[in-house]
């Protein structure tokens, strides 16, 4: 057998796994109807803000728990808790993705992504903002 | 009926127009020459070659002259160009110009094509006989994407974008009624402008850099399929392996330059997010790094020919495609920074097809040339274990651009799949074990000799630096105690591997710096693997919220800390305090003052401060900014997360009633708790026992308090006992004020049939107090990464020199 077969067996196992992987490990983007009939399972979910209700920061109080309520693309409404401050500019946002899970009532999510419309060019010039709740190590 | 409009200056666009399709003529032209000069051997072919040159030449002018005229018209500011509406404006000062011209799509093209005409002239001044075929390879390419800049359109089909479309035609204004009147230029008072965030001497200096790597990609590949196709499959990887190493600096350092840029000033927490536009150019340098290798190989023993030529290939294919991913909008959800849809995506993908296509269709046709015959390399020899590096690396390519291909994948699918909601972890839990074994092969690779090797030799060698770094890893592992195994494998290979490759450079090279590159390269990765491992696994997180509501295992710790004005608190080994604010521009800059507590007085004596600013951005929204305060041994990071930007005066107008807002009610039972501005509430019982002279009550009154402990943020306790008081029919009540916390409570009512009782908390003004919410992160040795890049640079140049002298000999 020659190398290059060694290679490419190689090549098409890892490719393999790292499909099977990446398949188990990806997240699916979903609605909220999905999230809470998996509870504790982690998705995408895509919504707008509900620009009626208020925001939940009281950063005097607790600067690391923002809420809001988001309506998903199905029209379901859920409370949306985030442990992180307020991300800038939030209002704006056009559209919204959270990660994460339901949690008893409550959406917990671990990152929020937002697109913000651009005062200029409308939907064309989109610009996304990804905030994380990056778990660094605590002192 | 044609508008006469005034103060447009139209003969540029004309001119531009002319370049843009002159440089497109030229290069197709000069292509199908360069073609004939190889392929007919005799004098007719040296005519060709002399038409190749002046076809190449006129499209050298028309490129420069290009983004000379383009850069002249973002200086004069003629804003009835788009593209200079667009990206440019009049108060960008000086050295953000050239950063205009490669904001856009269309200019990052164009100094694409630039470089590699840049790159041409060195090709034809030095190639030699080389110069035909590989021109004709570099020619397609350009030909390529100079018709990224046509901007023809065909009904819906639209080739390329024009960068000197006029701003009334374009799409956006076309439609827009002032653009039709004579004067509408004089109604343009601006451009847009360059996008305040990318502002930056990192825009300056970050494009052209990676793009140069972009393009010096391109000249192996040219080298390989010009070398097929003329007939010199053999040939073609010696004359490759400078540009090969050319290519693995400058698109090594371009990648750097952009970690080093989102960790400046991006408030990303990091040098390398994993981001799909970042791993865009990661793969094509791996694979450029795997091709490399097995070049010198096949230039050293004359085996793994085919190797070599599909790594080449694949190199440039994945330039291709990472262009093809960052400029389709296709990664849309899934990454922070990509360009949006111009519209060319069906284009892109026919140029990426086109060079697949040609790839795969040579590497199948002329197998016979490629093979290399049945010698197999021994496994003591060192070209076996170069190979395996390589294949390492392709493993390491591929789990990355599958994972950023998911998108790619959901469209041909038509899946739902999103990315793995930590991304970060997943991609490290492939990385990191793959690095590992890349960090063993570094270590003892280089003492294998070619051929093959005597390995009692080989492991009396390495014994000292193994010996070395064993003791280096325990004590280091003593100090941090990573925890997990993969952590300390990485940390033991990546040491071992600096070591080895030093011990080699002193002992074996006896310090010869000429022979050194290989070894000072690994040096370099090796650092920046462990530079790496020690900064992202032992970076902290300072600023520790003090008052923990737990929310649960699914929350990470609360890494955001509040600061009133003029206010010290604790945070590590430090004291922080946010001194003020200042209004720059648009930018809100933050002074945070850090200080240490002297050892003998006790006094707080400030150490440093460190300003960073939200940016208010109206393209973007407002950006934090970050600063870092570097130190020899850690680095010391910082950025807002959170600030209030409104006016407060707006809330000050609001203040009545000796300084306090108007109360809010709240309807409790015992045991419930709320929240204000800046403490917690909690009400734990009714007392009835009051003491009713002290509050000057007669002797029938009802009276009842309500028990309330407050508790602070500093989790100070405070009680406030409110009284409720019935006198015949009538009720009124006793309101408690604490001042330290501005807050005064009133005991309402009571709501008998629910069991309830109602309390009013007023809140003073003063209690809405001038504060940010900041993050700070400490980096322990992140100098060792930047190290690393240095002398993987260094090495690598090393190693070019080398090259380029052999070849002269």
């Amino acid at each position: 057998m020659k190398k290059i077969h060694i290679i490419a067996i190689v090549v098409i196992a890892v490719a393999l796994a790292v499909i099977v992987s990446t398949i188990s490990n990806s997240s699916t983007y979903a609605p909220f109807k999905t999230a809470i009939e998996n509870e504790g399972k982690t998705f995408h979910v895509v919504g707008k803000l509900n620009k009626e209700k208020d925001f939940i920061y009281n950063p005097e109080v607790n600067a690391n728990l923002f809420g809001f309520y988001l309506i998903d693309n199905e029209g379901l409404e859920r409370k949306v808790l985030y442990n992180g401050s307020k991300p800038q500019d939030f209002e704006r946002s056009e559209q919204i993705v959270v990660v994460g899970k339901i949690s008893g009532d409550d959406f917990h999510a671990n990152q929020i992504l937002m697109k913000c419309p651009s005062k200029y060019n409308g939907n064309q010039q989109d610009q996304l903002k990804a905030v994380t709740a990056d778990g660094g190590k605590a002192s | 009926m044609d508008i006469q409009y005034q103060g447009e200056h139209l003969g540029f666009g004309v001119l531009g127009n002319i370049l843009v399709i002159l440089s497109f003529t030229a290069a197709l032209l000069s292509t199908l020459s360069y073609y004939f000069s190889f392929s007919k051997k005799n004098e007719l072919g040296n005519s060709w070659n002399q038409l190749a040159r002046i076809t190449f030449g006129i499209h050298a002018i028309s490129v420069f002259g290009i983004v000379f005229l383009i850069y002249y018209l973002i200086h004069g500011h003629f804003f009835e160009y788009y593209y200079i509406w667009q990206h440019s404006n009049t108060v960008l000062p000086m050295k953000y110009m050239w950063a205009c011209l490669w904001e856009g799509q269309e200019g990052s093209f164009l100094i694409w094509t630039f470089w590699h005409v840049v790159l041409s002239f060195i090709i034809i001044r030095k190639a030699g006989t080389w110069e035909a075929p590989v021109m004709f390879t570099v020619m397609i390419i350009q030909t390529f994407l100079a018709s990224m800049l046509l901007g023809l359109e065909f009904g819906s089909i639209k080739i390329g974008s024009n960068p000197f479309i006029l701003l009334r035609n374009h799409a956006d204004f076309v439609n827009l009624p002032f653009i039709h009147m004579a004067d509408y230029l004089s109604k343009i008072k601006d451009g847009r402008g360059l996008n305040p965030l990318l502002q930056n001497y990192w825009m300056v200096i970050h494009p052209p850099t990676l793009f140069l790597g972009f393009a010096a990609t391109a000249i192996p590949f040219a080298y390989a399929v010009g070398g097929i196709i003329s007939g010199r499959a053999k040939e073609w990887v010696k004359p490759a392996i400078p540009w090969a190493l050319f290519g693995v600096m400058v698109l090594g350092t371009g990648i750097l330059m952009g970690g080093a840029w989102a960790y400046e000033s991006l408030s990303f927490g990091g040098f390398w997010a994993w981001d799909p536009v970042e791993n865009a150019s990661l793969v094509p340098w791996l694979m450029l790094v795997g091709a490399t290798h097995v070049m010198i190989v096949y230039n050293k023993n004359g085996t793994s020919l085919h190797s070599t030529y599909i790594l080449t290939a694949l190199t440039f294919i994945l330039i291709l495609y990472s262009t093809f991913l960052t400029r389709s909008g296709i990664l849309g959800d899934t990454s922070v920074h990509a360009f949006t849809d111009l519209g060319m995506k069906g284009q892109l993908l026919i140029y990426l097809v086109f060079f697949l296509v040609l790839s795969i269709y040579l590497s199948i046709r002329h197998r016979k040339e490629l093979s290399s015959g049945a010698e197999e390399d021994h496994i003591t020899s060192r070209e076996f274990w170069m190979f395996m590096g390589m294949l390492i690396l392709v493993i390491s390519s591929i789990q990355i651009i599958i994972t950023t291909s998911i998108p790619v994948i959901n469209k041909i699918f038509d899946t739902k799949m999103a990315p793995p909601a930590d991304a970060i972890d997943f991609y490290n839990s492939w990385q990191i074990p793959l690095a590992t074994v890349l960090a063993l092969l570094m270590s003892f690779g280089i003492y294998f000799r070619w051929k093959k090797s005597d390995l009692k030799q080989v492991a009396k060698k390495l014994a000292r630096s193994f010996i070395i770094a064993l003791v280096l890893t325990i004590g280091i592992e003593y100090y941090y105690s990573f925890s997990r195994v993969q952590l300390m494998l990485l940390l033991f290979t990546s040491l071992w591997a600096f070591i080895a490759n030093l011990d080699y450079f002193i002992n074996t090279l006896k310090g010869k710096l000429k022979y050194s590159g290989a070894s000072v390269a690994h040096m370099g990765i090796a650092f920046v693997l462990l530079g790496s491992l020690i900064a992202n696994t032992e970076k902290v997180v300072i600023s520790q919220n003090r008052l923990n509501v737990d929310l649960g295992k699914d929350f990470p710790n609360n890494e955001n800390i509040l600061l009133y004005q003029g206010d010290t608190l604790p945070m590590g080994n430090y004291y922080v305090t946010y001194k003020d604010k200042t209004v720059d521009g648009i930018h809100i800059r933050y002074e945070v003052e850090y200080l240490k507590a002297d050892h003998e007085s006790g006094k707080l004596k400030k150490e440093f401060s460190l300003f960073p600013f939200v940016q208010l951005n109206e393209r973007m929204g407002n950006v934090s900014e970050p600063s870092t305060k570097h130190f020899f041994d850690r680095d010391i990071y910082t950025h807002v997360t959170y600030a209030e930007l409104d006016d407060k005066d707006k809330i000050k107008k609001a203040a009545e009633d000796e300084g306090f807002k108007p109360g809010k009610k709240y309807q409790l039972s015992i045991g419930d708790t709320i929240t204000t501005s800046n403490s917690l509430v909690v009400l734990q019982s009714l007392n009835k026992d009051v003491d009713k002279d002290l509050l000057m009550l007669q002797e029938s009154d009802l009276a009842v308090s309500a028990d309330l402990l407050i508790m602070d943020v500093n989790k100070k306790i405070y009680q406030a006992k409110p009284v409720f008081i019935l006198r015949d029919k009538s009720s009124f009540n006793r309101p408690v004020e604490i001042t330290e916390l501005g807050l005064r409570f009133s005991f309402i009512r009571i709501i008998p049939e629910e069991n309830k009782f109602e309390i009013e908390v007023a809140e003073k003004e003063g209690n809405s107090k001038e504060f940010i919410i900041m993050k700070a992160i400490i980096f322990p040795q992140i100098n060792i990464l930047w190290i690393g890049c240095i002398l993987m640079i260094i090495g690598t140049w090393i190693a070019i020199v080398k090259r380029i002298k052999k070849s002269r000999i």
